[in-house]
């Protein structure tokens, strides 16, 4: 069995798995909650790192697993709106013969603009939290933690229809907020508001 | 496709690539002709690549970390963990522990349950169960629970405690089992149940256990198997058997109490039974107990509805938990799986069962179980269709009216029972009273035969030392050495007068004789001796009538003794040839040689012939308990006999075995014995006295009345 040295996770990888945590939860203290049952996991269960992987990826492959059941028991016990009653983008983007408004995706990069994708992701990650809940976790474990459509389904106890509705309606809330987010930012000369 | 909403449909899938062939040349045409549509595409691709693909590394340095209370915390959990990780490292729990399966599924919100393996065996030192409850060492394993002697660190004092089995863990009904034993045993407060301290569930595991007092690790079994091996060592008395008796009788009075309040216990056998050190009887796994309908316990227990139906698992669950033992117990009743008949006779059966073993240290199934070939249907087929079993089914002797007891006790049909545990109970006592009586009148026999053989052994004491002082008086001396005839009157005169105060002072001895030896004859010096007609008249032999020839056996064997050597020993005549043997009335001598103290030649010996038939008499005319006394000579022939009291002259010179065959058995054993007791019967005691150098002596045997 390969050596663990839990006495320095806090110190080492608690700011890692927290903020790893916390951009798929969008909740500082779920993320706590589940970077806390991970070390603990981590510990119960030393005896399974077989040295294969470093000691901080063998702890993010248990925080993958613990945010999963974590949204999972969120979803369970929480009673998240139908979809049906979720804020739908769609009206604030599309007329009533389903066409696109005008401007409705207020995004018009610069020529030349670099994109700077980690500044992105962090704007990302502040509309997210502007989502429903069921929309942005739908799309967090889409996007960001790759899962299949299958998986996505069983974990959340959802039908394959209700989660592409759902998938849509975040992407579409995503590219309202960042689109204003950026053009907010650019016009500013900032590279972005927190 | 029309509108701009289901192109951003396909938008949508299209980023997980969910588009068929036409989808994607529809897309590509809306897009190139739509601008919103495009930057909607676009802007979507860039916020999925940008959030897409994390890897742990790329996190390195960021800010918005945990806040200090948080990592606080978090190092105090995980400095919990460590620490609970270590213990049960060290205490050895770890090893084989991971369950199957991925161990990180299960997000387990506020529950650290640590599941145990079925067939793991939780043998911890270190452990505790509860709050407060150190485990210290693994008493015992039955069919449901691991019994642990533990300490209750609240209260500091030893505690038994009962968890599950791993293999029970896995059974919802042992579950229930479990909890609905402690109920039961809870409700039961009596001296002879197990007191209940505590049921509870262990907040680490959140498994079930309950505390009860420690009542050792002795079982009724031990006991029985302990007896049983010392009566096969002939060293168990019948007080051993009394006492395992009123063990029986405090198990009745337990059952008994727990019929009262509706409970019939189902699984009695002598492991169930524990016995403290200080005679406390405990019956203990009330598991298998059923809760009458009726009862007014039914009505109290949490579990009742399901109690006052006999569940067809509990008697599988017992075989499957203890092949061996519960079958070896088990009633027709329950064998057949008749259980709508299993009430309180069923527990009438196995205390029968219990008795039986207690009488005969088998199992009252033994030979059911032994037989080879039979599964266990076999086995209960067997059971189901077989009267009680007799005792000398295993070669044992057991009282007659115990055999009785247990034989009705575990009588096929119920009806025919004990109508009662109380019923039985008292049909034991009562035959325990009797025994005791009887015991304690063997008892009195026992005392009066050590105290003959004392008595007696106390005269040849006396007689010896009599012997001694007589051959150490200066005129034995003085006889060696005078030869003037003036000088050897003077001499026997003043020998005559000492022995004739010795005579007088000791009204058993007969005569005192000193003589010489020389060339295979011996000649009386001094003779001194008590008239045969009267008792009280002592009279010195006149020379002319001393006597003198050749020595016989007794002479020789006692010319061989060293200096002050005492050789004693029953003889018809000590001066004739036939010495032992005879079948007239025998005297007991006792005889020293005298050495010359200048030549350190055998000059001769001194010998005194106590009349052993007056002590004899003397001892029978006390008032003795026993109806018959017997004493016999090492030819077996009999010395003294009375009956009631009075003495049978016509038997005595008769050989015992011819006389008195009852105590033939008590003359072959104190053949090489000191005592004969009669642990069947309590009817015939013997002692014997061995004399001093002699491969010969005297027996007492003695009948009660």
């Amino acid at each position: 069995m390969a050596e663990l040295n839990p006495q320095v996770w806090v110190d080492q990888y608690g700011d890692q798995l927290f903020r790893y945590a916390k951009s798929r939860l969008r909740d500082t203290n779920a993320a706590e909650e589940v970077v806390q049952e991970t070390f603990l996991a981590g510990v119960r269960y030393s005896e399974q790192f077989a040295g294969r992987s470093t000691e901080v990826g063998w702890l993010m492959g248990i925080l993958k697993r613990k945010i999963i059941d974590y949204v999972r028991s969120r979803n369970k016990y929480n009673r998240v709106t139908p979809y049906e009653d979720e804020l739908d983008p769609s009206a604030q983007m599309f007329d009533e013969m389903g066409n696109w408004k005008p401007g409705a995706v207020n995004w018009s990069p610069a020529p030349g603009q670099e994109l700077e994708m980690e500044e992105l992701s962090e704007i990302v990650s502040d509309c997210l939290k502007t989502l429903p809940q069921g929309q942005a976790d739908v799309f967090v474990l889409s996007v960001m933690e790759e899962m299949e459509s299958d998986d996505i389904c069983a974990e959340l106890g959802i039908s394959a229809s209700n989660m592409w509705v759902r998938m849509h309606r975040a992407r579409l809330g995503l590219a309202k907020c960042v689109g204003s987010k950026w053009n907010v930012d650019a016009n500013r000369e900032v590279k972005h508001v927190r | 496709m029309s509108d701009d909403k289901a192109i951003s449909e396909l938008v949508s899938k299209s980023l997980r690539h969910k588009l068929d062939g036409d989808e994607t040349i529809n897309l590509d045409r809306h897009l190139s002709e739509n601008e919103e549509a495009r930057k909607f595409a676009e802007l979507s691709q860039l916020i999925q690549n940008s959030v897409s693909g994390y890897r742990a590394d790329q996190d390195i340095d960021k800010k918005d970390g945990l806040s200090e209370d948080a990592k606080t915390r978090l190092k105090e959990s995980l400095s919990g963990a460590i620490e609970e990780k270590l213990s049960l490292s060290q205490a050895g729990l770890l090893q084989n522990k991971t369950p199957v399966g991925d161990p990180l599924a299960t997000h387990d919100q506020g529950s650290s349950r640590t599941k145990r393996i079925p067939g793991e065996l939780p043998a911890v030192p270190d452990r505790k169960v509860g709050s407060r409850f150190k485990l210290i060492r693994r008493l015992g394993e039955g069919g449901l629970g691991n019994v642990w002697l533990a300490l209750d660190q609240r209260l500091n004092r030893t505690v038994a405690i009962k968890e599950l089995t791993a293999e029970a863990l896995e059974n919802p009904k042992s579950w229930e089992r479990f909890h609905r034993e402690a109920e039961i045993t809870g409700h039961l407060e009596h001296p002879n149940v197990v007191p209940l301290y505590l049921f509870g569930t262990d907040t680490t595991t959140n498994e079930p256990f309950y505390a009860m007092r420690f009542v050792g690790k002795r079982t009724l079994e031990d006991a029985i198997v302990e007896y049983h091996d010392r009566l096969e060592a002939g060293v168990a008395d019948t007080l051993e058997l009394h006492r395992l008796l009123t063990v029986f009788l405090d198990i009745c009075q337990a059952i008994a109490y727990a019929h009262s309040r509706g409970v019939i216990h189902r699984d009695l056998k002598p492991q169930n039974v524990a016995l403290d050190s200080f005679g406390q009887v405990i019956v203990l796994d009330w598991g298998l107990a059923k809760i009458l309908e009726d009862s007014e316990l039914s009505t109290k227990m949490s579990v009742s509805g399901e109690c006052g139906v006999v569940e067809p698992f509990a008697l599988t669950q017992t075989l499957q938990g203890d092949v061996i033992g519960t079958p070896l117990y088990m009633s027709p009743e329950q064998a057949t799986g008749d259980l709508d008949r299993v009430d309180k006779q069923t527990d009438v059966y196995g205390l029968g069962a219990l008795l039986f073993a207690i009488l005969t240290g088998r199992a009252p199934h033994q030979k059911s179980c032994d037989q080879s070939g039979l599964d266990l249907k076999g086995i209960l087929e067997t059971i189901a269709n077989s009267d009680p079993p007799a005792a000398e089914d295993y070669d044992k002797n057991i009282p007659r009216e115990l055999e009785a007891l247990y034989s009705k006790a575990m009588a096929k049909k119920p009806h025919l029972r004990f109508g009662s545990v109380q019923e039985l109970a008292d049909s034991v006592e009562r035959w325990v009273a009797g025994q005791r009586e009887q015991q304690s009148s063997y008892d009195n026999l026992r005392m009066e035969g050590r105290e003959l053989r004392a008595d007696l052994e106390s005269s040849v004491t006396n007689l010896k030392r009599n012997v001694q002082f007589a051959a150490g008086l200066p005129p034995v001396e003085q006889l060696m050495h005078v030869t003037a005839d003036e000088d050897v009157s003077v001499w026997r005169e003043r020998l005559a007068s000492i022995f004739s105060g010795l005579l007088r002072a000791n009204p058993d001895e007969q005569s005192i004789v000193y003589s010489s030896v020389k060339d295979g004859e011996f000649r009386e010096l001094v003779r001194v001796e008590r008239h045969s007609g009267d008792a009280g008249s002592i009279r010195v032999v006149p020379k002319s009538r001393l006597n003198s020839g050749p020595v016989n056996d007794y002479i020789a064997s006692l010319a061989k003794k060293k200096p002050e050597e005492v050789l004693t020993s029953l003889v018809c005549d000590p001066l004739c040839e036939r010495a032992e043997g005879c079948q007239e009335r025998v005297g007991l001598l006792a005889g020293v040689p005298v050495f010359d103290n200048s030549t350190e030649e055998l000059f001769g010996f001194v010998m005194i012939n106590c009349d052993i038939d007056k002590i004899l008499r003397r001892q029978m005319s006390r008032r003795l308990s026993a109806g018959e006394v017997v004493v016999a000579c090492d030819v077996f022939h009999i010395m003294m006999h009375t009956k009631a009291g009075q003495i049978s002259e016509s038997t005595i010179g008769h050989s015992v075995s011819s006389t008195t065959p009852q105590f033939s058995k008590a003359v072959d054993v104190l053949q090489t014995e000191l005592e004969y007791i009669d642990r069947t019967n309590s009817e015939i005691y013997g002692a014997r006295l061995w004399f001093l150098g002699q491969s010969h002596g005297i027996m007492y045997l003695l009948k009660r009345s």
